[in-house]
């Protein structure tokens, strides 16, 4: 019989409510995004305001979307964290007051684990190398032994926190992204910035500095953006490389916000071919923050009898996703 | 006699020929079609270039490595003795006796590395090879010179990391192991330090801070 999960997204910026099927469909999937003002960056009590208000209408919207009525929802789940506490606690509100009015089960999930089991789904991709590239996170990531482990990580800022702040020093307003991508379109001029490895690890904040410093000096914006692309892009992608390599492993697949960039994407096509590993592309509604991520991942942990109750139903803002037992891929 | 390649990595092929009478490893950085080719030339011959360098200063640390016998940063290619040898990355994997000794030697030798200055930047367990009763180490392309705990710390990050991610059944008891190893060369103080800054760098790294 087909079930029903109803998942609540609000870590950062994004607060978004999906319900799932058992069979895996996506009933729906609605969003709200926080925009922060220009200059500057995202302030989570701000983000959570603004989640609180939006709320109602888009729990509305998420249940008259997938054409089920509430009373087929068999679970309720949450993301847990890691995030922005007041934004994930706005989510859990919310979660807790659901499930304690329809008189159904409460299911906690990882935000990163949720980024990559929803990409799995919509990839059809078994036992993939992964990349999560976001705001909160950079890191490469690989299933072994009942959990996913992190094979290599950023060791200050993360590559959306890199674009981010450069983008605010040039006066944009956060997520910049896009307009860096569009910005490095216009460019081919190669400036060198730090290129930093270590191992299976990276670190952006000498690249940032040196960018800001070119900024200053005078040097285009969109030279900067290019050189920047080029540069952190082809570091993310040497430890996915490394992380493919040493795991003998024959899927990639990217989420996570930064995902959504062409160049990196291309970047990690050429990269898989030469080890004749698939790229499992996730469609851009999905590889970024939404409910389904929380929806899906609810449902595969209450299918091995993952719950909490209502009263210990709390929030855990850097909750490792190293952590995390995954019975449901063994 | 032509070469064979025996080794497809990364960012490196690796193959087995012969060097003025002598069995060697060639080990060629390929071109990333994927970085822009300013930046990839860049990388590879300052990459060719370190490890050159770094596997001497190795070997005058007391650690064992590969010879170097030719080196050209244009053609980004190393020539060095060839070693003969099981992976640790393997031996794990097969839960070899004597392993977790193994892993107490690697302790120490990673710690008399960090004390004469060198971090190995890339100390997975495919890089360790068991030849002749002694850990060999190999790929200093990703080494430096430094003596800063946080430095040391990220070395040592990345054993854990791969025990964690590659061999997670014996992690723990092979990474308890190779901090002991650790902890009786470089002392106990200095050991202690350096776990302190692996832990916090554990904890800034998960999940990003707001800034």
């Amino acid at each position: 019989m087909n079930r029903y999960v109803l998942g609540i997204e609000s870590t950062a910026h994004t607060f978004s409510a999906s319900v799932v099927s058992s069979h895996g469909e996506i009933l729906s999937n609605a969003k709200s995004v926080y925009v922060a003002p220009k200059g500057s960056g995202i302030h989570p009590l701000e983000a959570s305001r603004s989640h609180a208000s939006s709320a109602a209408s888009l729990l509305g919207v998420a249940i008259e979307e997938s054409g089920i009525g509430v009373g087929k929802i068999s679970a309720v789940s949450y993301s847990m964290g890691p995030g922005l506490g007041p934004c994930l606690r706005v989510g859990a509100v919310v979660a807790r007051t659901l499930c304690s009015l329809l008189e159904k089960p409460l299911v906690p999930v990882n935000h990163a684990v949720g980024h990559i089991e929803l990409g799995c789904l919509v990839t059809r991709s078994k036992d993939p190398v992964v990349l999560l590239v976001s705001g909160g996170h950079t890191m490469v990531i690989s299933h072994s032994g009942g959990r996913w482990r992190v094979l290599g990580e950023t060791l200050d800022l993360t590559l959306g926190q890199l674009l981010d702040q450069f983008g605010r020093h040039a006066g944009l307003a956060s997520p910049c992204g896009g307009e860096i991508e569009r910005a490095a379109l216009r460019s081919t001029r190669y400036l060198g910035l730090p290129y930093v490895v270590k191992g299976n690890d990276v670190s952006f904040s000498g690249m940032l500095t040196a960018a800001e410093t070119m900024l200053d000096a005078g040097k285009r914006f969109d030279d900067i953006a290019f050189s920047i692309q080029e540069t952190a892009f082809a570091m993310v992608v040497e430890v996915t490389e490394r992380a493919l390599a040493f795991t003998g492993k024959k899927e990639v697949m990217v989420v996570g916000g930064v995902a959504a960039n062409r160049r990196l994407s291309r970047m990690m096509s050429a990269m898989a071919r030469r080890h004749s590993a698939r790229l499992r592309g996730v469609p851009l509604e999905y590889s970024g923050d939404c409910g389904a991520q929380i929806a899906w991942t609810g449902y595969l942990a209450h299918s091995k009898g993952v719950e909490v109750p209502v009263n210990e139903a709390t929030v855990s803002q850097s909750w490792r996703l190293d952590s995390v037992d995954t019975p449901w891929r063994s | 006699m032509g070469r064979v390649l025996i080794y497809r990595g990364a960012e490196a092929d690796v193959s087995k020929g012969e060097w003025r009478g002598l069995e060697a490893a060639f080990k060629v950085r390929k071109p990333f079609a994927y970085r822009h080719p300013a930046l990839d030339r860049m990388v590879r011959r300052q990459r060719t270039g370190r490890e050159a360098e770094m596997l001497k200063s190795a070997k005058s640390a007391g650690v064992s490595a590969p010879y170097v016998y030719d080196v050209d940063t244009g053609a980004s290619t190393l020539v060095m003795e060839f070693i003969e040898g099981r992976r640790l990355r393997e031996l794990a994997l097969s839960s070899t006796q004597g392993l977790f000794k193994m892993f107490e030697e690697m302790g120490e030798e990673v710690a008399r590395l960090h004390g004469s200055g060198i971090v190995h930047g890339d100390l997975t367990t495919a890089n360790v090879v068991r030849r002749a009763g002694r850990n060999v180490y190999l790929d200093f392309g990703l080494s430096m010179h430094t003596s800063k705990v946080e430095d040391h710390a990220v070395d040592l990050r990345l054993v854990k990391e791969t025990l964690r991610g590659a061999h997670s059944a014996i992690s723990g008891l092979a990474f308890g192991r190779l901090l002991a190893g650790y902890s009786s060369v470089a002392g106990e103080s200095r050991a202690k330090r350096v776990a302190s800054q692996l832990r916090n760098i554990e904890r800034r790294g998960r999940y990003a801070r707001v800034v």
